[in-house]
């Protein structure tokens, strides 16, 4: 350990000890996008005061991952003993803003245990009388390795990081020859986390080869799979690991500048990023003569704009050289010709956050977990049809099933699942039966699918494959960049073909035009073009008896697609129908007045009663947008049917 | 304009500042105009050519004024898997307009949106920068017809939860900014 380093640790734990105060407790809340987006800033606001009057400490922090439980608040309790229930760091959730006070109070009681079990989730530390995190299906087969201080650690500190024990990797990286570094990252086998899984080690000595004085890192943290949000849970709950990272490839490739591009959909993240640079710019980690090594290193963040392909290497690059992010041909690779024409590094921001560890650690402890062709762990966003969405570790070669299932529950309200969708629009479609595949790069591949950043989206049987392949095939060809007419148009035809079937329009051949048109796209430059059919690929592998149903008999299993169904009301009788027509956005549900002659002649006093001079309850179906709010107020009086089936039965 | 004109000039003039000068246009004057173009041009001593490429090429980058009611849907897999498109179609019913479309009267706005991965929320949009979700169907109507009544979102008594921040510049305002901009710039949260 440098002097420089001994001297910044031990100021770092000594301005972060008095948070941890014997006798004070410690109420951690979790301020990360998804947690605020549940009101976790509220619910911070109306803790503030409250704490106060307690004397407990509050203190933000990052996500714990479980998404689903949102605001989590963590109660630590050193004030009570060790044998008390509750004593230990104590997870609780959702806690609603509203219930500040009553939460606090149970919860930093004599016994939390019992008077705030209605929050309570799990102890992440031992504690007497509480079920363990540990023991949570969520929480209990993760390897948390990035994750290890994240919502517990304040990422708005870099005392609290320096005290758990960030930069002390670069102090020792610092010393070290680049090769061996380079070495040390190869023999542990840390594969590109952005989705192609390339060698990390492999690729710094591209660069560190690579002739001149010149050479850039860029961090690609554009993160535009939809469903995936990996980078932003690093970004926002540990930024220093993502920065320690970055320096450590720097010394490995001689390059003493990066650059971190991030999406502009996470501003959070931006700004926790920039804050912490400024903080590690302060306390010397970045900057001029890192730890008296004579190693210079520092970073700059570059906001994205909203484009998906900008999240390819060579687009990233021309976005950071603020031109049109239009992806080139390689090579040149980026360590020939990359960011202002210099040689450069382009990793996904998982894959810098790993290299810590590793010099840490050892290449031996990094195999520790993970598979032959995917060492190590890799951190999983999972959302869709699930009983508990949200973030989390596992070492690769985990089961799929054990992941969405086991930790996530699997789809809620006895919904059964369908499929699974991996990887990013360009990741494809697997079916449910799939679901065994081991998380890890080559059973993926085989089943002709990406296993991709770490997104991971379950959908259940009301969804329609087909409609999710159109998605991802507008998807592509909104973000194509237009430079190839093959990716450009082929993705138009995708989308036509794909929205005709959907209309009720689909035909023989079409099965045929598909494939053309995936030939077609696989001559575009760039892997967006060439991955831009994995999705419909998918269908016509795997989901071949719902399309074969939307061509040949016209019906939509999933009943999604508005040219395949019609809403029929079968319940005239059901009082809530005028709610549903008083809702209704195109206002088609109506019922006509009775022309005369339909009404009983004797009910002489018109007007008397309006209602009784109305007709039956009817959907005007030209104007019906599918859009269900009617069968939410009124579901067993509203019915949506096949429509091709419905004309045959009338008929 | 003119404080857009002079925090511009605290920017180097370099190409690569290129996207930084775009969001600087958009933020204080919610939208790139062919003024805004002019001056970035001068300013990074480009063509206007050259500032208009980018300019269009990120979907961020708005070439009209915002409505004063911006609704963003999220097209996202996670939100369409649970009723997103269904989502869109109200919107567009109850506002009159589609997708990528204001009103007339720019009172409201309903634009596309990507998912920023709080998936865990969906279906959702944002409405002026915050997320409201997960909607029902029923919700979508009420919340839409609030908003065409001039309701504040965040007050909706029926707002199921919201984000913060909601947009660069509220985050900046919160945690200070690294852009050589510091103090110059308020924040709108
Ligand atoms: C269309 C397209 C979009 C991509 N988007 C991303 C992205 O958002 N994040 C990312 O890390 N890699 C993305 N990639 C992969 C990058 O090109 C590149 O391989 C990666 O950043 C390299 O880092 P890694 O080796 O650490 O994974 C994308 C690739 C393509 C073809
Ligand atoms: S394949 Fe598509 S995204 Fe890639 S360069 Fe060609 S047009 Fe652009
Ligand atoms: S589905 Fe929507 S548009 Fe159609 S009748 Fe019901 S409420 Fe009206
Ligand atoms: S898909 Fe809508 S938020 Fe992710």
């Amino acid at each position: 350990m440098s002097s420089a380093y001994e001297e910044l640790r031990e100021a770092a734990e000594l301005s972060a000890a008095p948070r941890r105060s014997p006798s004070r407790p410690l109420v951690r809340v979790d301020l990360s996008t998804s947690s605020i987006a549940a009101e976790a800033d509220r619910l911070w606001e109306a803790l503030e005061p409250l704490a106060a009057e307690h004397e407990a400490e509050l203190m933000r922090v990052g996500t714990l991952g479980l998404s689903w439980l949102e605001p989590v608040v963590e109660v630590e309790r050193p004030d009570l003993s060790a044998a008390a229930a509750g004593g230990g760091a104590v997870v609780y959730g959702p806690v609603r803003p509203e219930q500040a006070a009553e939460f606090l109070s149970a919860a930093l009681g004599d016994n939390p245990a019992e008077d705030a079990a209605q929050w309570l989730i799990g102890a992440r530390t031992p504690t007497a009388g509480v079920p363990a995190l540990a023991d949570h299906p969520f929480w209990g087969p993760q390897e948390r390795r990035l994750m290890r201080v994240m919502g517990v650690i304040d990422p708005e500190s870099i005392d609290e990081a320096i005290a758990e024990g960030a930069y002390e990797a670069l102090d020792r990286a610092v010393t070290m020859d680049p090769m061996a570094i380079c070495d040390l990252v190869l023999a542990a086998g840390v594969g590109g986390r952005g989705g192609g899984g390339f060698p990390a080690g492999q690729k710094w000595k591209f660069l560190l080869g690579a002739p001149g004085p010149t050479k850039y890192l860029v961090c690609n943290a554009d993160e535009g799979d939809p469903g995936a949000f990996v980078n932003r849970v690093l970004m926002e709950s540990d930024p220093h690991l993502v920065i320690e990272g970055m320096a450590i490839a720097g010394k490995a490739t001689g390059s003493d500048y990066g650059f971190i591009y991030i999406r502009d959909e996470y501003p959070l993240s931006i700004a926790r990023m920039e804050l912490a640079l400024a903080q590690a710019r302060e306390r010397g980690v970045l900057g001029e003569n890192i730890f008296g090594s004579g190693f210079d290193f520092d970073l700059e963040i570059t906001r994205g704009a909203g484009s998906y392909v900008c999240g390819e290497e060579t687009g990233l690059i021309a976005s950071v050289e603020g031109i049109r992010g239009m992806p080139k041909i390689r090579p040149p690779f980026p360590a020939q010709k990359g960011v202002f024409s210099e040689p450069s590094n382009v990793n996904n921001t998982e894959t810098y956050a790993n290299v810590p560890l590793i010099i840490q650690h050892g290449d031996a402890w990094y195999r520790q977990f993970g598979t032959e062709s995917d060492p190590g762990t890799k951190m999983f966003s999972i959302s869709g049809s699930l009983e508990r969405p949200g973030i989390l570790e596992v070492p690769f070669g985990m089961g799929m099933d054990d992941l969405l299932l086991g930790c996530g529950g699997g789809p809620p309200d006895g919904h059964t699942p369908k499929g699974i969708q991996p990887g990013g629009p360009l990741g494809g479609l697997l079916p449910a039966s799939d679901l065994g595949l081991r998380l890890e790069r080559p059973p993926f591949t085989e089943r002709g699918v990406l296993l991709g950043s770490g997104g991971l989206i379950l959908f259940d049987e009301r969804a329609s494959a087909v409609d999710l392949t159109k998605y991802f095939s507008e998807f592509c060809e909104d973000e194509s960049c237009g430079r190839c007419t093959t990716c450009h148009g082929g993705s138009q035809r995708l989308v036509e073909v794909l929205e005709r079937i959907m209309h009720g329009d689909g035909r023989e051949e079409d099965l045929e035009r598909i494939g053309v048109i995936d030939k077609t796209l696989q001559n575009a430059n760039c892997l967006h073009g060439q991955f831009t059919p994995y999705a419909v690929r998918g269908l016509v592998n795997y989901f071949r008896d719902e399309l074969d149903t939307h061509i040949a008999d016209k019906r939509d299993p999933a009943r999604v697609a508005p040219g395949l169904t019609r809403y029929l009301i079968t319940d005239q009788s059901d009082p809530r129908l005028e709610q549903a027509a008083e809702l209704c956005p195109t206002s088609c549900i109506s019922r006509a007045p009775l022309e005369p002659g339909d009404a009983d002649e004797s009910d002489g006093d018109a007007g008397e009663d309006a209602a009784e001079a109305l007709g039956d309850w009817q959907i005007h179906a030209p104007s019906c947008i599918h859009c269900d709010v009617c069968r939410e107020v009124a579901p067993e009086s509203i019915r949506v049917e096949d429509r091709f089936a419905a004309t045959l039965s009338v008929i | 304009m003119e404080r857009f004109a002079g925090l511009l000039q605290q920017l180097p003039r370099e190409q690569g500042e290129m996207l930084r000068a775009l969001h600087l246009a958009q933020e204080e004057l919610g939208w790139i105009s062919r003024d805004a173009i002019r001056l970035i041009a001068r300013h990074l001593r480009v063509s206007e050519a050259q500032v208009y490429g980018p300019a269009t090429f990120y979907a961020e980058f708005r070439h009209s004024p915002p409505p004063k009611t911006l609704v963003t849907w999220c097209s996202g897999p996670s939100c369409r898997v649970v009723g997103g498109d269904r989502v869109r179609r109200i919107f567009e019913a109850e506002f009159g307009c589609r997708l990528g479309e204001n009103t007339p009267d720019d009172e409201l706005g309903l634009w596309l949106g990507q998912c920023n991965g709080t998936c865990e929320k969906a279906p959702m949009v944002w409405v002026n920068g915050r997320v409201v979700g997960p909607l029902s169907m029923v919700d979508t109507v009420k919340l839409a017809r609030g908003l065409k009544a001039g309701d504040d979102p965040i007050e909706w008594p029926e707002r199921p939860i919201k984000i913060a921040p909601a947009t660069f510049l509220e985050a900046e305002a919160t945690y200070g900014s690294e852009h050589g901009l510091d103090g110059s710039v308020e924040g709108t949260g």
